[in-house]
């Protein structure tokens, strides 16, 4: 009886989707703007059509009343692989490491899996937006350009649909100087150093030498050679190199950020550093040359044996205190609903609380290009609303309601699911 | 000078004509290790024993004497624990520890990949405890002179593959056959932590451990049996014949790898546990573990390979403090061991240049080793550790002569080694190692 009543409202959601909603009585948190104690919020046609202490209701709206509640724009994860990767151990359902050293050409935006079970799970946190990555480096991937990652919403039946940028940026893993491997079954090996660093530098002529072939492609079409040839590789780095695409860098240690600023300078390439651990002396660096960082898992162990215990945790506020403009990134796909928390363990280690919030909204979304899109609720931007009865990021509070592009989203989930199997366990 | 090169030459050209009687080293500085150096005194050797030593001991007649003016006669170094005479022994065995261990950590291969993977204790895997170093020796190997030119006269040498890689021999650093060499044989059990690798038991230093616990309970239960059916072996089932228990049972003491403080704890009160006399190897660590090793009363073979910074490591690589502090502080340990009283010896681990053991050895005596305590480490406390002070060791009435005649003192910057006794026959070092030469595995940065 209680699954029919169940169903019936969800038919009843589905048949305002096209609706609009009113939200009222609710605590509004703009992010970009004050917050608004009592006020309301109106979604209409995908959009926020008004927002402030007194909107007008109009005919044939759905109101909502939002007392006791807290609106929050939808939060966005800066790093996943949620929807090309589904179980990470099973190979069949990973869609991610593609083989080949250079793969501009790969769109996410094609790959990207509407029905991932990771989506309703992840948004039922709040998280309404992910950048899909094509290969985090991870996972038996050795290429340099993995792909182009997108930047898409939790919500809709195509990647078409769900695409808030099909293409965000451009994604490279920078190669670093192996020394030491794990193989099976010898264990840790160690390289020497000397032939490491052969290995290293043949690997970075060989990305200076497909840039410079990409840049030879750009000329010859600018020219419309006669002999000119389409090339979807060379094609797909043009935006990069007319800098209106960024270039996600995956670089953990100072090492490879001092050599992956470089090389950004070299080539004169818009960079967004990623995955950033121990960034040493390049902080200054960074904020000198206005790199937007992907701040890396904040909720890990520290990556030396010396470092103190609450180097991950305090890594974001070093990264606040140097006026780095920056976003959270779980580098995860299961986990990616924790993304409040990593923001949170951030707070607790120096990090102003406002800061945080931003750093999983609008500074997300301006450092991929959608600041006028999503990240914020203002007048203009796609409804991406949760409504919460606290603080996102305290792991307490609950996620009651969200919005995707104006549309009402179900919050159950696989998670959800299982625990009502279980409760009702004979 | 001249004077002594002649005399020399004239030796050397004596005894390819024929062995003298007796040699008497006159009015020498004579250091015996057992008592206080004696500033001016004569050591007689005869049929390859000491035949007396002191301040005015009367040359015998017919002897074939070298004046000792300006000389130090020293008994001969003992390389503790080491693969000379055995070259397939090589690569040489780690400082001891378990895989991955700081301060030097070593992949540890499969241990015999041609073998099929182990599945538990009754395979034995690993195990080759019946290898007696003795029946091993081949005095071909030419490590053997190039230590003896450095003043080694002995050393104790063990096959070291495997968790029970087998019995050790004290040999001396000359003959031309092995079974002159051999002084005492088998004088203990070299046990390491040798994993099987990924696919084979035991696959981790737990199971390793558990395998050592397994088989010395085996061992046990094996020499009972064994006692029983030949007591009466009437009506009796007959207990099988187990080579590797054979082997066990064959060990007076086991060596038991301990380089960091936490496997030196770990290795005291494993010994403790299986009732075994045991000997400690590797020691880095031994520096923190002063007293508790004092307490344990268990001997430590120091490995004089001190750990270093890796030559082709990555120039930014970050090393932890506890690898920079083992590095600083390892060849401390020799001086905490002797102020704790702790009975120890050295033992060259591997390194190649017997230059280069010494060298390490003046590390330890600038870390605040007295060098009295470096000598009798290299050499009385190696022969006691083994049981063989009876003999070996220093330079005492009956004692074999094995001793090295050096000009100035052992451990100057470039040790100056004139000549060395082997069971009383004489040898002059390898004239192409005469100049130091570059450290190749002994310096630290």
């Amino acid at each position: 009886m209680r699954k029919l009543a169940l169903a019936l409202l969800a038919v009843g959601a589905l048949a305002f989707a096209a609706d609009s909603y009113l939200i009222r009585g609710v605590t509004i948190h703009p992010v970009t703007q004050p917050d608004i104690p009592d006020g309301s919020i109106l979604i209409q046609d995908g959009k926020i059509a008004a927002l402030g202490a007194k909107v007008a209701a109009p005919r044939g709206v759905q109101v909502i009343d939002g007392k006791g509640l807290h609106a929050y724009p939808g939060m966005i994860d800066s790093a996943t692989e949620i929807g090309v990767s589904e179980v990470g151990s099973v190979r069949e359902t990973n869609d991610t490491g593609e083989l080949g050293d250079f793969n501009p050409q790969l769109r996410i935006g094609i790959a990207f899996n509407p029905a991932s079970e990771h989506i309703p799970v992840t948004r039922a946190n709040g998280i309404t937006s992910v950048i899909t990555m094509p290969g985090g480096g991870g996972r038996g991937s050795t290429g340099v350009i993995t792909g182009q990652a997108a930047l898409m919403h939790l919500d809709g039946w195509t990647p078409e649909d769900m695409a808030v940028s099909r293409s965000a940026a451009m994604q490279m893993v920078f190669p670093i100087i192996r020394t030491s491997n794990f193989r099976f079954p010898e264990g840790l090996t160690h390289t020497p150093y000397a032939e490491a660093k052969r290995a290293y530098d043949k690997r970075l002529r060989e990305m200076s030498e497909f840039f410079e072939q990409a840049r030879r492609y750009q000329q010859a079409k600018a020219a419309h050679d006669p002999g000119f040839k389409e090339n979807l590789k060379y094609e797909a780095m043009l935006p990069v190199l007319e800098g209106k695409l960024p270039v996600m860098v995956i670089a953990e240690r100072e090492r490879a950020i001092r050599e992956a600023i470089a090389f950004a300078d070299k080539q004169k390439i818009r960079i967004v550093l990623a995955g950033i651990r121990e960034p040493g002396k390049s902080l200054a660096d960074l904020k000198a040359k206005n790199i937007p960082v992907i701040a890396g898992p904040t909720l890990d162990l520290p990556l030396e044996e010396d470092d103190s215990y609450d180097a991950a945790f305090s890594f974001p506020g070093e990264l606040y205190k140097a006026g780095i403009q920056f976003a959270f990134g779980t580098f995860n796909t299961a986990f990616s609903r924790n993304l409040p928390y990593q923001a949170a363990a951030a707070v607790a280690f120096g990090l102003p609380r406002e800061e945080a919030i931003k750093a999983v909204t609008i500074n997300a979304a301006r450092i991929w290009g959608a600041g006028d899109l999503i990240g914020s609720l203002e007048k203009g931007k796609w409804a991406d609303v949760m409504l919460t009865d606290g603080d996102p990021l305290e792991a307490r509070t609950q996620v009651k309601r969200v919005w995707i592009r104006g549309k009402e989203v179900d919050l159950s989930n696989k998670q959800t699911r299982l625990y009502e199997k279980y409760l009702n366990r004979p | 000078m001249t004077r002594l090169t002649a005399c020399i030459l004239c030796l050397a050209a004596c005894r390819v004509a024929a062995e003298p009687s007796a040699i008497a080293i006159r009015g020498a500085r004579i250091v015996p290790v057992s008592g206080p150096p004696i500033a001016s005194g004569t050591v007689v050797i005869r049929d390859g024993l000491i035949q007396a030593v002191g301040e005015s001991v009367a040359v015998p007649p017919g002897a074939w004497v070298i004046e000792g003016k300006d000389l130090t006669v020293y008994p001969g170094l003992i390389d503790a624990l080491s693969t000379l005479g055995i070259p397939d022994a090589a690569p040489p065995p780690s400082g001891g520890g378990r895989p991955g261990a700081a301060p030097a950590p070593v992949p540890t291969p499969p241990a015999t990949p041609a073998t099929p993977p182990a599945r538990g204790p009754e395979d034995r895997p690993s195990t080759t405890s019946w290898l007696n170093a003795a029946d091993l020796i081949k005095p071909t190997d030419n490590r053997i002179e190039r230590f003896r030119s450095a003043g080694f006269t002995s050393a104790v040498t063990f096959p070291n593959k495997g968790i029970f890689a087998g019995q050790g021999a004290v040999i001396n650093l000359a003959g031309e056959k092995a079974g002159q060499m051999v002084v005492a044989a088998p004088v203990g059990q070299y046990v390491t932590l040798t994993t099987g690798g990924f696919s084979s038991f035991p696959g981790s230093l737990m199971g390793v451990i558990a395998y050592i616990r397994q088989v010395y309970l085996d061992a046990g239960h094996y020499q009972a049996e064994r006692a029983a059916y030949q007591a009466n072996p009437r009506g009796k089932a007959r207990p099988e014949y187990d080579r590797a228990l054979e082997g066990i049972l064959g060990s007076q003491r086991m060596l038991l790898p301990a380089t960091r403080q936490v496997e030196i704890s770990r290795m005291i009160r494993f010994s403790r546990e299986l009732k075994q006399h045991a000997i400690l190897y590797g020691a880095h660590e031994g520096y923190r573990s002063a007293g508790e090793l004092k307490t344990s009363g268990l001997p430590v073979l120091v490995s004089l390979k001190w750990p270093e910074k890796k030559k082709d490591a990555d120039p930014e690589e970050i090393e932890s403090y506890r690898t920079l502090e083992v590095r600083d502080r390892a060849p401390s340990t020799p001086a905490e061991l002797a102020k704790s009283q702790v009975k120890f010896a050295f033992y060259s681990d591997g390194i190649e240049n017997p230059r280069d053991v010494i060298a390490n050895v003046k590390k330890a005596i600038d870390a605040g080793l007295s060098a009295e305590d470096a000598l009798r480490a290299l050499t009385l406390s190696a022969a006691e550790i083994y049981g063989v002070a009876d003999r070996l060791g220093s330079i005492e009435k009956g004692k074999i002569a094995n001793l090295i005649v050096t000009v100035g003192d052992l451990f100057q910057e470039k040790p100056q080694v004139q000549f060395i006794f082997i069971d009383g026959v004489k040898f002059e070092p390898v004239p192409e190692l005469a100049p130091a030469s570059p450290p190749a595995t002994g310096g630290v940065q």
